[in-house]
């Protein structure tokens, strides 16, 4: 989800260079969406950016055992949902930061620290960060084989080809769809994967 | 050094070939048991006055008496348009160690506030209580493993009692893990008097406020009903003689009411008659120490049998014990094939202490201590080593 201001989605657990993992309580899990901008603000004014390319929920021994009951009544869900401390891990890659107002599709200087908190980026971030260079962020993408890229980048570009077409920009789809060919031209089977995963992507 | 397997193999075969040539003697004996059950079911005030005449020529009897139902009573689980309220209260503690660097305890206790199957986030909180230096070393009054434990269920009843007298609707229903009646010991000094005293005062604080002390027991041990048997099976000896003898020994109440419960039923309420339970009944007769077996297992050929200690006062009031009834067989059905009360699940994990977060208030003590200037010690040589397994 993204919206005209910034919605705190959860904080962070542990991070390195290229990427980190946010905890959330599974109440606020509705923020948070899989191929979602996130913001994190450090304490020098920096602001580092990703995608969160994995949401992930854990279980213990104790929602097992709910598991094997006939119906779980609405208190025990809540009281799941809202007070135990079960784990909602989102990962997240960092696709670059800005610096003085300056947007680097650089990797961060540094990476944010244990409980910094995490922020849904606005429309107008997204454009900005999506529309400033030449696209220079979906190396980290495409280098991180770890992940569903063409997922991954297909959905990216639904969320963000969405607010530059409202923003009077409707060329920004081709724009990166070129970008990832020119880039995966000497990878046909990934490109193939690519360019099936966007041709998926209907913008409403 | 590992353990040694080969031994071990050889222990396990041996006492398994002995359990199965007492196995014959054991079914008789539940049978005998069973038989006892049904012939004595009715017989009310014999049973009464037979414990009677048992506990005059032994103080130390313990054992059941029937309350007023039937010894092979089963009560088919209450309907209750609306559960009652439930707080359910755990405790977890840190035991003082000398061969830590700093002596401390603390008792940790979860409390879980649940309104039964409502469309509202239960309520959860922790209170924890530290002890350190003059609380360890206070000569007059040492606080011993014995004596954290004994603290430990007085304040998980003094907090439920506190809680239950917050709330405005009614019945409420507080739960804790295990008996209601104390074993702890020693149980004649000073130390425990005081604290035996206040947790009969937070009961009667419980009971006056119209809320309900339930003791929960999984998987009970206990065979208070089966020594209430053999008393009555050996009418025609003197008592002194019966006392002493055992004929039903090894059967347990358990396995009696698994063959009589369906799923759901509770047993007979039961009074506890034990030196300690009159203890309770001298300070206050409503406070006596009950129990009824439940049948909380959902499938009618595996029995799942807890042992539910209430008070007198409960005991005596049929919409209190109803109500009980209903609250722990939902609670225990949340929980599918393994049923334990969910509240109390809960309530063990939120008071549940863990090693890293003992490290972390040894560090957190030390750090004060040294910042006022006063000698912490180090951690003895052997636990050092015990920690670098």
């Amino acid at each position: 989800m993204t919206t005209t201001s910034p919605l705190q989605i959860g904080r962070l657990l542990r991070s390195t260079t290229s990427g980190c993992v946010i905890g959330c309580r599974a109440s606020e899990l509705n923020l948070p969406v899989f191929g979602g901008m996130v913001r994190i603000p450090l304490a020098d004014g920096t602001q580092i950016y990703g995608l969160i390319h994995n949401i992930q929920i854990d279980d213990d021994g104790l929602i097992r055992q709910l598991i094997t009951s006939d119906n779980v009544p609405p208190d025990v869900l809540l009281d799941n949902r809202n007070n135990r401390n079960v784990p909602v891990e989102i990962g997240v890659i960092f696709i670059g930061y800005a610096e003085n107002g300056s947007i680097s599709h650089l990797l961060p200087p540094r990476p944010p620290l244990s409980l910094d908190e995490i922020f849904t980026c606005t429309a107008q971030e997204v454009i900005s960060f999506t529309g400033s260079g030449r696209f220079g962020y979906l190396r980290h993408i495409l280098r991180a084989e770890d992940l569903p890229q063409a997922e991954l980048l297909a959905a990216h570009i639904r969320q963000a080809g969405m607010f530059h077409r409202a923003q009077g920009d409707p060329g920004w789809v081709q724009s990166i769809t070129r970008e990832l060919v020119t880039l995966l031209r000497d990878d046909y089977d990934r490109l193939m994967s690519v360019l099936s995963a966007v041709g998926d992507v209907n913008l409403p | 050094m590992p353990v040694n397997y080969l031994q071990i193999q050889g222990q396990i075969q041996e006492k398994c070939q002995q359990a199965r040539q007492n196995q014959a003697v054991y079914r008789e004996r539940l049978e005998q048991a069973a038989a006892l059950l049904t012939r004595y079911a009715a017989d009310l005030d014999f049973l009464r006055q037979r414990v009677e005449d048992a506990q005059r020529a032994d103080v130390s009897l313990r054992c059941a008496v029937p309350l007023n139902e039937r010894l092979d009573t089963a009560v088919s689980p209450p309907n209750l348009a609306q559960l009652p309220l439930l707080l359910a209260a755990d405790g977890s503690q840190i035991n003082p160690n000398r061969h830590d660097s700093v002596e401390f305890a603390v008792i940790n206790t979860g409390i879980f506030r649940i309104l039964p199957a409502a469309d509202l986030t239960p309520g959860e909180e922790a209170e924890t209580q530290l002890y350190l230096l003059e609380d360890i070393n206070n000569p007059a009054a040492p606080l011993t493993e014995e004596v954290v434990a004994l603290r430990r269920d007085l304040n998980e009843r003094r907090l439920l009692a506190d809680r239950a007298g917050r709330e405005t609707t009614r019945p409420v229903i507080t739960l804790t893990d295990g008996p209601l009646e104390l074993y702890r010991e020693p149980r004649e000094n000073q130390l425990f008097q005081q604290l035996f005293g206040e947790y009969l005062s937070v009961l009667q604080k419980t009971s006056q406020q119209e809320a309900v002390s339930a003791g929960y027991v999984d998987k009970p041990g206990s065979d208070l009903v089966i020594r209430l048997l053999e008393l009555a099976a050996d009418s025609r000896l003197d008592v002194k003689e019966t006392t002493r003898r055992r004929p039903l020994g090894g059967v347990l109440d358990r396995v009696i009411f698994a063959g009589l419960l369906a799923p759901g039923q509770r047993s007979a309420v039961f009074v506890i008659q034990s030196s300690m339970a009159e203890r309770f009944a001298a300070f206050d007769p409503a406070l006596q120490p009950c129990f009824f077996y439940l049948n909380v297992g959902i499938h009618p050929e595996r029995a799942w049998m807890a042992r539910v200690e209430i008070t007198r006062g409960v005991a005596e009031k049929p919409a209190l014990l109803e109500a009980l009834h209903a609250v722990l067989l939902q609670q225990c059905r949340q929980m599918g094939s393994k049923p334990y009360p969910y509240a109390l699940h809960r309530a063990h994990e939120i008071a549940l202490i863990t090693r890293l977060e003992k490290e972390q208030i040894e560090t957190m003590i030390a750090r004060a201590m040294r910042a006022m200037g006063l000698e912490v010690g180090d951690k003895s040589a052997k636990q050092y080593h015990k920690d670098n397994l």
